[in-house]
């Protein structure tokens, strides 16, 4: 089909599809993973040193795959999407769903119904708008993880 | 062909070629639209974040109003006319027709408006993974593919066929209809080009695919009002693509000239969707003039095409200005 024919194409000249506009994944890799934690009781637990629970597992399983060190930042929804829009955070955590209003101003993954103490939510994760091979990244790491 | 009586009131029984082209055209327009229904239950599944893929979506529903207009036009133009409706229901296909290039327009600004303003806003679209057979692919990718495959009903089945049926029947809702399902590749053009920008991280490009695919809404908006509006404006009958004003006026000022007692012919003709309401003024060799003889005028002038079954003939001392003599035709 056409589309595979132009995803060879694309390969064969060397250019990642997808690929972002701002470079999130290739400064990530080997680098700095700047995480937001909204604290949600059973997903994110916020009062140790360093955020514990399923999703902050998650994101350093997804750190791991591109060989990052990830730094946190903890605060409310609203403090760090603004973060995440400014370009000062690479990816926001918390109890963030497939209906999630945020979707107005910041990327979300596929929901995923598998992660531990969702008891039923489909969670999403949010990543800066249209990074969207950093986006896909992460997604693959994440349905290794937790699967579709 | 003629009913007794007279040819004065219009009919709305069609020729056999005519009649076959008509269920030929009704076949295609329900075909259109159970296509144009899966192709946009298949693109609802890869929307995805998008502005262009999107705008070609609502494209897609906006391209079903042509034929539901088209549907419920032909149950109306097959009703005779009456004392209520001297002139039949042909203008139903009229109406028809500016509905949808009021919707059309409508539609399109709004999704110019929203286009622009995401582009100023420069926002950047957002086109994650899906998990598909136990592999994570790219949406775009799925995106693009679907956009490859349906373009092919529009392009190559029913729009030539379309285009085919609306000379035969004078139809010019079905062939702006025809006319814009041939020009849909444009729109599945643009969307892919969208897509493989958001994918090569070039965000804007998908914004401009919107843009572009949302002027071309809004200028087929214009087109179809601005012919529906003329059209019950009476303008001066045209031929079915509005190019050239319509020969049959030449012919029917021809018929009447070589009649023996006719000096001097001409013609009102209005459109009146399928078909042609004819007023012919005639300047009579002597002031008496047999009805007997306005009569056979009339049949004649039916027996010149199936459009023009709706005629009067006046006989007048001098021909109206505005009267088209079809001197050139």
């Amino acid at each position: 089909m056409l589309a595979c024919l132009a995803a060879l194409w694309l390969a064969a000249c060397g250019v990642q599809v997808p690929s972002d506009p701002d470079g999130t994944l290739d400064r990530v890799s080997g680098g700095e993973l700047r995480v937001g934690a909204v604290e949600e009781p059973g997903l994110v637990e916020t009062e140790g040193p360093s955020p514990e629970g399923p999703l902050p597992e998650l994101v350093r399983g997804f750190a791991d795959t591109v060989d990052a060190r990830v730094t946190w930042r903890v605060g409310s929804e609203e403090t760090l999407v603004t973060a995440l829009e400014d370009g000062e955070l690479d990816l926001v955590i918390g109890g963030f769903t497939d209906q999630t209003p945020w979707i107005e101003r910041a990327g979300l993954t596929r929901g995923y119904r598998n992660i531990e103490h969702a008891d039923g939510r489909s969670l999403v994760l949010l990543v800066p708008m249209g990074e969207n091979a950093f986006l896909s990244a992460l997604e693959r790491s994440l349905d290794e993880e937790v699967g579709g | 062909m003629t009913r007794p009586g007279s040819a004065q009131f219009g009919r709305t029984d069609l020729p056999e070629k005519q009649r076959i082209a008509l269920k030929k055209a009704i076949r295609w327009e329900l075909f259109t639209i159970v296509y144009t229904s899966i192709t946009i239950t298949v693109v609802a599944f890869v929307v995805g974040g998008s502005q262009a893929m999107r705008t070609a979506w609502i494209e897609d529903m906006l391209s079903l109003l042509p034929q539901l207009a088209f549907l419920t036009a032909v149950i109306f133009v097959r009703r005779r006319p009456s004392v209520k409706h001297p002139y039949g229901l042909h203008r139903a296909m009229a109406v028809g027709h500016l509905v949808a290039g009021i919707a059309l327009l409508a539609v399109g600004l709004n999704l110019a408006v929203e286009a622009a303003t995401g582009l100023i806003a420069a926002e950047h679209p957002t086109i994650g993974t899906v998990q598909l057979f136990g592999q994570t692919i790219w949406l775009g990718w799925l995106m693009i593919a679907v956009m490859v495959i349906v373009v092919v009903g529009p392009v190559f089945i029913y729009g030539p066929a379309k285009a085919k049926l609306a000379p035969v029947l004078h139809n010019k809702l079905l062939y702006a209809d025809a006319d814009m399902a041939k020009a849909d590749w444009q729109t599945n053009a643009a969307s892919i080009v969208g897509v493989l920008g958001i994918g090569l991280g070039i965000w804007w490009l998908d914004g401009a695919a919107a843009l572009f695919i949302s002027i071309g809404i809004v200028w087929d908006g214009v087109r179809n009002t601005k012919g529906a509006v003329i059209d019950l404006m009476d303008q001066r009958a045209r031929s079915y693509d509005d190019k050239k004003p319509h020969p049959l006026a030449g012919a029917i000022t021809g018929y009447l000239r070589s009649l023996p007692w006719v000096v001097d012919a001409g013609v009102r003709l209005r459109d009146e969707g399928q078909v042609f309401h004819v007023e012919a003024f005639v300047v009579p060799r002597r002031a008496k003039v047999r009805t007997e003889a306005l009569s056979a005028a009339s049949e004649g002038i039916t027996r010149l095409d199936w459009k023009v079954q709706d005629v009067v003939v006046v006989p007048v001392e001098e021909l109206p200005s505005e009267a088209d003599r079809a001197l050139g035709g």
